[in-house]
């Protein structure tokens, strides 16, 4: 039924670890979300896919893990289905499969739920740890959670203590916590080549730029040590960012790609409505990848062209 | 007479108006042409250089009329005609002078020019200018960033639609259905920015 694709696999392998901390940290409430999206994920591929006579590829199985471990942990299981059928329809289906899409299905899932159903997906935070005893019933409605997510409390100017967010010991949506975690998928994403380094470190540096130039500026709550380690910034940049569909093909459109996704979440995320600014980032960085490469193409052409007319002047 | 030279940063102004208010992204003016256009790289350039140009032109223009002749002569509710006048009449002279001054601009530009006259971006514009009563300064800063913002979106999409055009797309959804789809995530990305820098 799947097509057999490497890569996708090294990308779950790395995500397995975060998944596990997902249902140590949410309980049941981690794997009735993740069943509901793969379930729903990979059917709507499977329905398109079907009459092509194509098999459904293992990326819906990535798209549907990062989908999953960005939701909030308490949030409806109709809103998580409606958010992955989007996202596969949308986002890849519509634009003929894999390998076409020009923006990520996972993000473009998750913002479309995001913005649909703000107000839902706000009070859905829950306490962390102890496979999910915080959480309350697993279906019916969960009692209000008036904890603080550390961007939440950054936001009001609170502080949050730098090692409990490295350990993941915070609350936040079901994957994005636990930072040594993804940062050793990281290593091993970039040490097996599944994902290029240019791109995690140019979007951690755009992050850290416009978070240090706001400090520096004055806006007291952009700590920029503290706003790469807060929200899903890591979890996005690492696994989001990296997508090699999405992402622009050429190095310096690469580099200008994360150093425009880093910058563009710490600005929304400090300055704008929502709280987080991630997967609007991603979804800008998208929109950009297509110029940037055509940019870097026709830059890279007429380098060419100028040093052919150069050795034809010589000769 | 109640309107003043100049009310409000204009650097923020100019940089809302090109990335948190895209003009296309979050007010969708100027769709026609985005979509028709943007078929093609290098049409799509020219005419978001034309467009910058003629919006930038035709609101300081319009900014005089309105404040020095029809704001005097109580003759506000003729404004729409007479911007629509105005934005025809500056196209007009500026192909002229285009043509005299750069025959090679002038062929690049080709029918975009003309075709400005009755691109909606320009006349929103100049409507925006006229009910948030933007200053004089803020009002050239603000039609520049919106001629910018503009020229970004339209180059954005032709990129993408270079990239998609020979997709497997759905029977149904070629051309112009893919095209929405696709700005509708491009404006979905742009939501984020809501909030963030109030121009009106």
């Amino acid at each position: 039924m799947f097509q057999k694709q490497p890569l996708m696999r090294k990308v779950l392998w790395a995500l397995a670890p975060i998944g596990l901390y997902s249902i140590w940290a949410y309980g049941l409430r981690a794997l009735a979300v993740a069943a509901v999206t793969f379930a729903v994920g990979v059917g709507v591929e499977w329905l398109f896919e079907r009459k092509k006579g194509g098999k459904t590829s293992e990326a819906v199985l990535v798209s549907c893990a990062l989908y999953a471990l960005s939701m909030p942990p308490a949030v409806p299981l109709w809103i998580v289905a409606l958010g992955i059928a989007f996202g596969v329809f949308m986002a890849k289906e519509v634009y003929g499969g894999f390998g076409r899409n020009v923006f990520n299905v996972a993000i473009a899932g998750r913002l479309f739920v995001y913005i649909s159903f703000a107000g839902a997906l706000g009070a859905s935070w829950l306490p962390h740890g102890g496979f999910g005893m915080g959480a309350g019933n697993l279906f019916g409605p969960v009692d209000a959670y008036s904890g603080a997510t550390p961007l939440e409390l950054m936001r009001t100017g609170g502080s949050v203590p730098i090692l409990d967010l490295l350990l993941g010991l915070r609350d936040g949506t079901l994957g994005e916590a636990p930072i040594v975690l993804i940062l050793a998928a990281a290593v091993y994403m970039a040490a097996t080549k599944t994902a290029n380094w240019k791109l995690m470190v140019a979007t951690a540096a755009g992050g850290l730029a416009a978070a240090g130039g706001l400090l520096l500026a004055g806006v007291a709550k952009a700590l920029p040590l503290e706003s790469l380690l807060a929200g899903s910034f890591l979890f996005v940049a690492v696994f989001m960012a990296t997508d090699p569909v999405t992402a622009p093909k050429k190095a310096p459109a690469q580099w200008a790609y994360g150093l425009l996704i880093g910058a563009v979440a710490v600005v929304i995320r400090t300055f704008s409505l929502f709280p987080e600014g991630t997967s609007f980032a991603i979804l800008i960085g998208n929109s950009f990848a297509s110029l940037f490469d055509r940019m870097a193409a026709d830059a890279a052409a007429r380098k060419k062209a100028r040093a052919a007319t150069a050795a034809g002047g010589a000769a | 007479m109640d309107f003043e030279f100049f009310t409000m940063n204009p650097i923020a102004l100019f940089f809302a108006s090109i990335f948190t208010s895209n003009i296309l992204m979050s007010n969708f003016l100027g769709m026609c042409s985005f979509i028709s256009v943007s078929k093609d790289y290098k049409s799509s350039f020219g005419l978001g250089l034309a467009v910058t140009v003629v919006m930038t032109i035709t609101a300081a223009v319009s900014w005089v009329v309105l404040y020095y002749v029809l704001v005097p002569l109580g003759l506000e509710y003729l404004s729409f005609i007479v911007f629509i006048i105005v934005i025809a009449a500056v196209v007009q002279i500026l192909e002229m002078v285009i043509d005299r001054a750069s025959p090679a601009l002038y062929l690049s530009l080709g029918i975009f020019l003309p075709l400005i006259t009755v691109n909606c971006a320009i006349l929103g514009a100049i409507l925006f200018m006229q009910i948030r009563q933007y200053g004089f300064i803020e009002s050239v800063v603000f039609a520049a960033g919106s001629g910018l913002g503009w020229w970004l979106a339209i180059m954005l999409l032709a990129a993408i639609r270079g990239r998609v055009e020979n997709n497997p797309v759905p029977a149904g959804l070629k051309g112009a259905g893919i095209t929405m789809i696709t700005i509708g995530f491009m404006a979905m990305g742009f939501i984020g920015f809501s909030g963030m820098i109030a121009v009106q």
